[in-house]
């Protein structure tokens, strides 16, 4: 076959070549003919070797496997006993289960408004009241007991690069993927990264659940400003932990932008997010965290959103079971209008608590919720307190008393400003294989 | 004017971590086993503990400060055995650092060297604050320190084989020392005349078993959950009944609970340290068990 080939290619090339050369060319092909001939033999010889030498490592392998097989019947032979005992946990895969935990949250509440007037509210100069829709309460709505919710949070490592989390939010007419995401474990230089549905982490209690809240409702400006869910969404993030003695980590966040009380145009993905958070110790006992956050996306004004947070946090530890902490987030928003630049809304709001935990059972704390700055023909003294008093007898169950005197809520039955007073009682559970909390 | 302190800082900066980066960066979860750390590393290594000795450890603040070092780390030293499940998880998530996560090369969980008890026969937080795994307060032993020890020796050894050497000819020098620390120990724990105690928490399980001492009752009710009057009284009552008259506290939990119960009892209370540094006196291993010993059999 090469022979063949190699007469052809020089027949042809030949056939270019001008026919005075055609002798000395005839001349050298024979010459090629031979060396080509000569490697023909040496490669079949090599081949012969090489096959040999094949046989005679088989041989040597056989024998090697039946001497194998000879000792694993002998030991099972011995072990026969034991392995008849356990066939049914051969393919098990139970350390394989993800953590489960269940979450379950309840409350009784007294308020000095009845429930349809209530359902009618809206924070002027940020909401507008719809008597079409159906106003989102999540927690504590009704008069009376309430079941909020039952959480059903799962967590799992799904192989060397990814840990996957999901949480749950069952209610009584409702079952809501809270959130569901994957973390990145293996990435170098103090890299994390995140994709799926959850909590933008920017600031401090956006991304905690309300089950770790120190108080059981959410501060006023966040809701304000986000919505009772605050900044839930599908994206991806990435956080990175800078190679400093101080604590800094630099995060960055690009997400669909499904929140509509500020952002909401989910044409492509148009929320962009980016936070630094620092930590020093003060003292042995007190550590200060602090952080700054930009929020940019786009509105269904078709316009811009820019939201501008800070956030301080001071924990100071009296004894192991005794602590303080301050904690204070402020927002401003600057929501651009289609209109132009006279109906551009911007707004700033801040909420401020004080939490003095006595020992392991009992903690207190007071909030100050104010939404300070607002739109020109709209009031900017709208604000509310909050008390707290929480028993636990137990690190996985928890009371919460909590009396909150709210001033910035005008109903929509009949367009009137009015203070709402709330009382409720609380109880939180976290049962089955929950992690521990962050800081 | 500006230019030459900018350039300086950069100068200095780069000079300090590279001071920084020459060691081989240990995390220790608790102050116990720094010192062991340090005591078979030596030069090589940089160690930081996380945990103050000041605190319970069961709950220590995850404070974001600590993460900055567990993020840098080559290794991270824990106790295991569940002790700290509250607050290093969050931790270790944060740092974004592959080579110490649970399950790597680089995570030593020390309990693995150690024979745990009290392993509960049944798992339900119906008893309190149970350990799954069994009683993670073996540092209360001196005799499980060269167990520790040899295990931080094995994995500094594959982790840093360019100073494996040195390591092994630390661990021989401080086991030597150790032994002979142990044999003083030993004859004044033997001495000791108590033969029944109550803690307040089985923090001295550990110790108790080996040389001899009941520890016949608790004053928490179950692990973890602060006393009530109930089982004050009926503790009260099995104190008088059984003729003990000693209480073990640790210096971080309240004390007028064992107070109110000496008073009741006639009985004395001893406040042991936990760990290395939870009171004056105790800032190497050496003065922490003594002090354990002189306290317990003055």
């Amino acid at each position: 076959m090469t022979k063949k080939i190699i007469l052809l290619s020089l027949a042809t090339s030949v056939s270019l070549f001008a026919q005075s050369e055609l002798e000395a060319l005839q001349a050298q092909l024979t010459q090629q003919m031979r060396t080509t001939q000569a490697l023909q033999k040496r490669v079949a010889e090599l081949e012969k070797k090489e096959r040999a030498r094949k046989k005679a490592a088989k041989a040597q392998k056989d024998q090697a496997a039946e001497k194998k097989e000879e000792e694993s019947q002998a030991l099972a032979v011995a072990q026969e006993s034991q392995e008849t005992e356990a066939p049914a946990v051969t393919f098990d895969q139970k350390s394989f289960l993800p953590d489960i935990a269940l979450i379950l949250d309840g409350s009784a509440v007294g308020r000095n408004m009845d429930n349809s007037t209530y359902e009618s509210f809206y924070i002027p100069g940020f909401s507008t009241y719809d008597a079409s829709k159906e106003t989102e309460i999540p927690f504590n709505k009704n008069r009376g007991f309430n079941f909020n919710y039952a959480e059903l949070a799962l967590h799992s490592t799904v192989g060397p690069y990814f840990d996957a989390d999901a949480i749950f939010h069952l209610k009584s007419d409702s079952f809501e993927i809270e959130e569901a995401y994957i973390t990145s474990r293996s990435m170098p230089y103090g890299l994390r990264a995140k994709a799926g549905k959850f909590r933008s982490e920017f600031g401090r209690i956006n991304a905690m659940h309300q089950h770790a809240w120190t108080f059981t409702s959410q501060p006023l400006v966040f809701n304000a400003l986000f919505g009772s869910e605050g900044i839930n969404d599908a994206g991806l993030q990435i956080q990175w932990v800078l190679p400093t003695d101080t604590y800094i980590m630099a995060g960055a966040e690009a997400l669909q932008g499904d929140n509509d009380v500020s952002f909401g145009d989910t044409e492509k993905n148009n929320l962009y997010i980016g936070y630094l958070k620092s930590s020093i110790d003060l003292t042995d006992a007190t550590t200060l965290l602090a952080g700054a956050s930009i929020l940019h996306g786009k509105n269904t004004e078709n316009k811009y959103t820019d939201i501008y947070g800070a956030d301080l946090t001071v924990k100071s530890a009296l004894s192991s079971y005794s602590s303080l902490m301050w904690q204070s987030e402020m927002l401003y928003r600057d929501y651009r209008h289609y209109r132009g630049t006279a109906d551009d809304a911007k707004q700033a709001g801040y909420y401020t608590q004080l939490v003095y935990q006595y020992n392991q059972n009992w903690t207190a704390g007071i909030r100050y919720d104010s939404l300070f700055k607002n739109l020109d023909d709209q009031p900017d003294d709208l604000d509310g307190y909050s008390a707290l008093l929480e028993y636990k007898p137990f690190e996985f169950t928890k009371f919460r008393l909590q009396y909150t005197y709210d001033k910035s809520k005008t109903f929509g039955f009949d367009n009137q400003r009015k203070n709402v007073s709330t009382i409720m009682l609380d109880f939180t559970i976290e049962a089955g294989a929950h992690g521990a909390h962050a800081f | 004017m500006q230019k030459i302190p900018l350039r300086k800082i950069i100068f200095l900066f780069t000079m300090f971590s590279a001071i920084a980066f020459a060691r081989f960066n240990v995390v220790a979860s608790y102050p116990y086993l720094g010192k062991i750390v340090q005591a078979v590393g030596g030069d090589n290594v940089k160690v930081k503990v996380l945990a103050s000795a000041k605190f319970d450890p069961h709950f220590v603040i995850p404070k974001p400060s600590l993460i900055p070092a567990i993020s840098r780390a080559d290794m991270l030293v824990a106790n295991g055995a569940g002790l700290e499940i509250g607050w290093l998880p969050p931790l270790l998530k944060n740092a974004n650092n592959p080579k110490v996560r649970i399950g790597t090369k680089g995570f030593v969980d020390v309990s693995r060297a150690v024979h745990l008890i009290d392993i509960p026969k049944s798992v339900s937080r119906a008893y309190g604050d149970v350990h799954p795994e069994g009683n993670p307060h073996f540092n209360c032993d001196p005799n499980n320190v060269l167990p520790i020890a040899r295990l931080i020796t094995k994995k500094l050894v594959r982790l840093d084989s360019a100073h494996a050497q040195v390591y092994q000819h630390n661990l021989a020098r401080f086991t030597a020392k150790w032994k002979t620390f142990l044999r003083t120990f030993n004859a004044r724990m033997h001495s000791c005349k108590i033969k029944k105690v109550v803690q307040y928490h089985e923090l001295f399980n550990y110790l108790l078993r080996r040389y001899g001492i009941e520890s016949a009752a608790t004053v928490e009710p179950l692990p973890g959950i602060a006393p009530t009057s109930k089982h004050t009284l009926a503790l009260i009552n099995q104190m008088k009944k059984e003729h003990i008259r000693t209480i073990i506290e640790d210096p971080y939990h309240e004390k007028h609970t064992a107070k109110f119960i000496a008073s009741k009892t006639g009985a004395k209370v001893i406040v042991l340290p936990h760990d290395v540094g939870a009171v004056r006196g105790t800032d190497t291993l050496e003065k922490f068990y003594k002090t354990i010993a002189a306290r317990l059999c003055q």
